[in-house]
């Protein structure tokens, strides 16, 4: 059996639900951020896939995954700083501890 | 060389006002020097121009004139000229002014409003100066009304006193009595020749009639400023002004500028021999009957102003003699010494404390200065050899005489003598008669210093009086031996029953007994010979009513104008208050509160907590994934 487009695509629908889900259900802020790590990886996949399957001459796809993954880095080290800085204040990582911005 | 630098001899005092006027009390009383250094400066310049015209003649020397305004076709030029008469003039007025200026300094330094007083005094010389420059009659009585106004101001310098007060408004109404006469003279010179400067008037061919109209109408005028019968009634009153003041304006300069109209006019009246005739008798009259007043008034100013409108008298008897050169001298000596008696009768007050002389005597010994040059001013007036007023007296009684006027000449002869004796009178009550007061002291420097150049001037000025006549281009002769003779024995009777009345050392004067002897007569010279009673009853009472009903009118009906528009005009603005309050503040703070509200709704949706903003942004991709597909499809 050789994968095509659908397998690619199934599997970045899975992932991401997955992220969804975890994203919505968790409490602790690690794990929420891993979840959004996984939807944005789903979307990564669905990129190369597209890219390999639907336009394989042209390498743009591919190159616009590259580039997501290395924002998503930043974004994750971002993260993780205002993860340890709350973690400072309020010796917690859950995120019903951050309400500050109520209006 | 350019002589345009006369115009500055009017136009520095103008300038000295013009600093002084607009400033505050204690700035003007800070630059009084500047009035001062004005007048010195018009002096210096005066006597330039004096030195300029000699040898002096007919001619002038300097003109200069500008237009002043077009009416139609007609233009209307002022012009000044320098000629001998005005050099004559300018040097009389400056030397006047500027000892009056210094000796005020000392008289009126304890003043608050000094600096008004001086400001005033400029202006007034500036115009005196611009009237014996004008070489045309309308700048001359622009001049004589800004004096007018000068006048009014200074004799009402101490208004918060009724007395002053009310002297200012009558000097001021009296003299426009006067001034009428003169502008409707003025409106039948133009009428008739079309110009208003004294060498076209002068030269036209004026016929009889209308040269005696405008003659007696410009005598009107100059007997309301001179102070003539029956217009002398302010003089006297308007001695509630400062003593300098008076001095300068109510003895030398702006009372003898009705004699200075008279002696440029002159040539009209010339031609008309009836205004001649009521000069003459005019003068007769009040040189006669102002003298008499002069005997009975025992305030030492009054005496000394109804000497000055007696003296005016005289100038106006030589006028009617048709002796304009005499009448021109004795103006020239009288402002001399009757502004240094002025200045003496100023430090007497000063020390005496009092204006009343049956309150003064002894003052001889107390004030050694001021009474040598008091007794300069009075020989002077009294008419003694060789001071200068027997010269000019004499002139004029030799004119007379030349003239043939014998009856003329008695009343004068009997004016001199009555001049000598109220002369006596006030010398031996204020300087020999016994002292009654304690604490006598003499005048400042600053005082005494004007009034020592002035009694100098009067004693040597007699002996240049021919010297005057050919500066003139007329003649003065030196007085003949027989007219001297008479007058002298007149003046030295006067003197001496003066003496006899109230000099002698036995003598008490005794008002009382005086009084009882003579009721009649006395009544009627205290009375003043019934003048201010007869005004008082047929004109003035008029006149207050009118002004009460004006003020009337004043408070009902334009007061009631200017309060109904202010009631109006507030109402509306009260209206206006309450639609600014109600309707555009309303528009501006409605939209302020409804975007308040507003805000107050949204600000719910931000809850702050992030696992809800999780689950919008979720819920919103969902929504839009199931729109993209519905609508996709």
């Amino acid at each position: 059996m050789t994968v095509g487009l659908p397998h690619v695509l199934t599997l970045a629908a899975l992932l991401f639900g997955i992220g969804l889900y975890g994203a919505l259900s968790r409490k602790n802020a690690v794990h929420v951020m891993m979840s959004l790590e996984l939807m944005a990886n789903a979307v990564n996949l669905n990129l190369v896939g597209f890219s390999r399957f639907v336009t394989p001459e042209a390498m743009t796809g591919q190159f616009f995954a590259v580039f997501s993954m290395v924002v998503s880095a930043a974004e994750i080290g971002l993260g993780l700083a205002l993860v340890i800085a709350i973690y400072r204040r309020k010796r917690s990582v859950e995120l019903d501890a951050v309400q500050e911005l109520k209006g | 060389m350019s002589m345009d630098w006369v115009v500055l001899i009017p136009l520095l005092p103008a300038l000295a006002f013009t600093v002084l006027a607009p400033l505050s009390r204690a700035a003007r009383a800070r630059l009084v020097p500047v009035a001062v250094a004005a007048v010195l400066g018009s002096l210096g310049l005066s006597i330039a121009a004096f030195l300029a015209v000699w040898p002096g003649g007919h001619d002038a020397v300097w003109q200069g004139s500008f237009t002043i305004a077009h009416i139609g076709d007609r233009a209307i030029p002022l012009g000044l000229a320098l000629e001998p008469m005005s050099a004559i003039m300018l040097l009389v007025v400056t030397v006047v002014g500027a000892c009056v200026q210094v000796y005020s300094l000392g008289y009126m330094h304890r003043e608050d409003r000094i600096g008004w007083y001086y400001a005033v005094l400029s202006l007034f010389t500036a115009a005196m100066l611009a009237l014996v420059l004008s070489d045309n009659f309308l700048g001359l009585f622009m001049a004589w009304e800004v004096m007018g106004l000068c006048s009014y101001l200074l004799i009402g310098f101490w208004h918060e006193q009724e007395a002053p007060r009310l002297a200012s408004i009558k000097a001021f109404l009296t003299t426009k009595v006067g001034d009428l006469g003169f502008m409707l003279a003025l409106a039948v010179v133009y009428a008739e020749v079309g110009a208003f400067d004294f060498a076209t008037v002068l030269h036209h061919d004026w016929a009889a009639g209308t040269a005696t109209l405008v003659a007696l109408l410009m005598l009107f005028g100059a007997m309301g400023k001179s102070a003539q019968f029956p217009l002398h009634v302010w003089l006297p009153d308007a001695m509630a002004g400062p003593t300098p003041a008076s001095a300068l304006i109510h003895a030398a300069t702006m009372v003898a500028a009705g004699v200075f109209l008279v002696v440029r006019a002159f040539p009209i009246f010339e031609v008309s021999g009836i205004a001649l005739t009521i000069t003459l008798w005019v003068g007769l009259l009040t040189a006669l009957l102002a003298g008499l007043l002069a005997t009975v008034q025992h305030d030492i100013k009054k005496v000394l102003a109804y000497s000055t409108i007696s003296q005016l008298g005289f100038m106006f008897i030589a006028l009617g003699a048709g002796g304009s050169t005499a009448a021109l001298y004795h103006l020239v000596t009288h402002a001399y010494f009757k502004s240094l008696l002025f200045l003496g009768a100023g430090v007497i007050i000063h020390a005496a404390h009092t204006q009343d002389m049956r309150e003064m005597g002894g003052l001889a010994k107390k004030l050694p200065v001021t009474s040598l040059a008091f007794a300069s001013g009075s020989l002077a007036l009294a008419g003694i050899v060789p001071f200068s007023g027997f010269w000019s007296k004499d002139e004029i009684l030799t004119v007379l005489l030349h003239e043939h006027q014998y009856a003329a000449f008695a009343i004068a002869l009997l004016a001199a003598f009555i001049t000598a004796f109220y002369v006596a009178r006030l010398w031996f009550r204020v300087f020999t008669a016994p002292t009654q007061q304690k604490e006598l002291h003499e005048g400042h420097r600053s005082m005494l210093a004007p009034m020592v150049a002035l009694a100098v001037i009067t004693a040597v000025i007699g002996f240049f009086g021919p010297t005057l006549g050919d500066f003139l281009g007329h003649e003065i002769p030196w007085p003949a031996l027989g007219t001297a003779a008479i007058s002298t024995v007149a003046a030295l009777g006067g003197i001496a029953l003066g003496w006899y009345v109230y000099g002698r050392r036995t003598s008490v004067v005794n008002t009382q007994a005086i009084k009882q002897r003579f009721p009649h007569a006395y009544g009627v010279l205290a009375n003043k010979y019934y003048f201010d009673l007869t005004y008082g009853y047929f004109v003035v009472g008029g006149y207050t009513a009118l002004t009460r009903a004006l003020a009337t009118f004043d408070a009902r009906v334009v007061d009631g104008v200017v309060n109904g528009a202010a009631a109006a005009w507030r109402s509306l603005s009260a209206a206006g208050w309450t639609f600014d309050g109600r309707v555009v503040d309303g528009a501006v703070n409605g939209a302020a509160s409804a975007v308040k509200a507003a805000g107050d709704k949204v600000r719910t949706l931000q809850t702050g907590s992030v696992r809800g903003y999780q689950t919008l942004v979720a819920g919103a991709v969902v929504l839009l994934v199931i729109w993209i597909l519905v609508k996709g499809a």
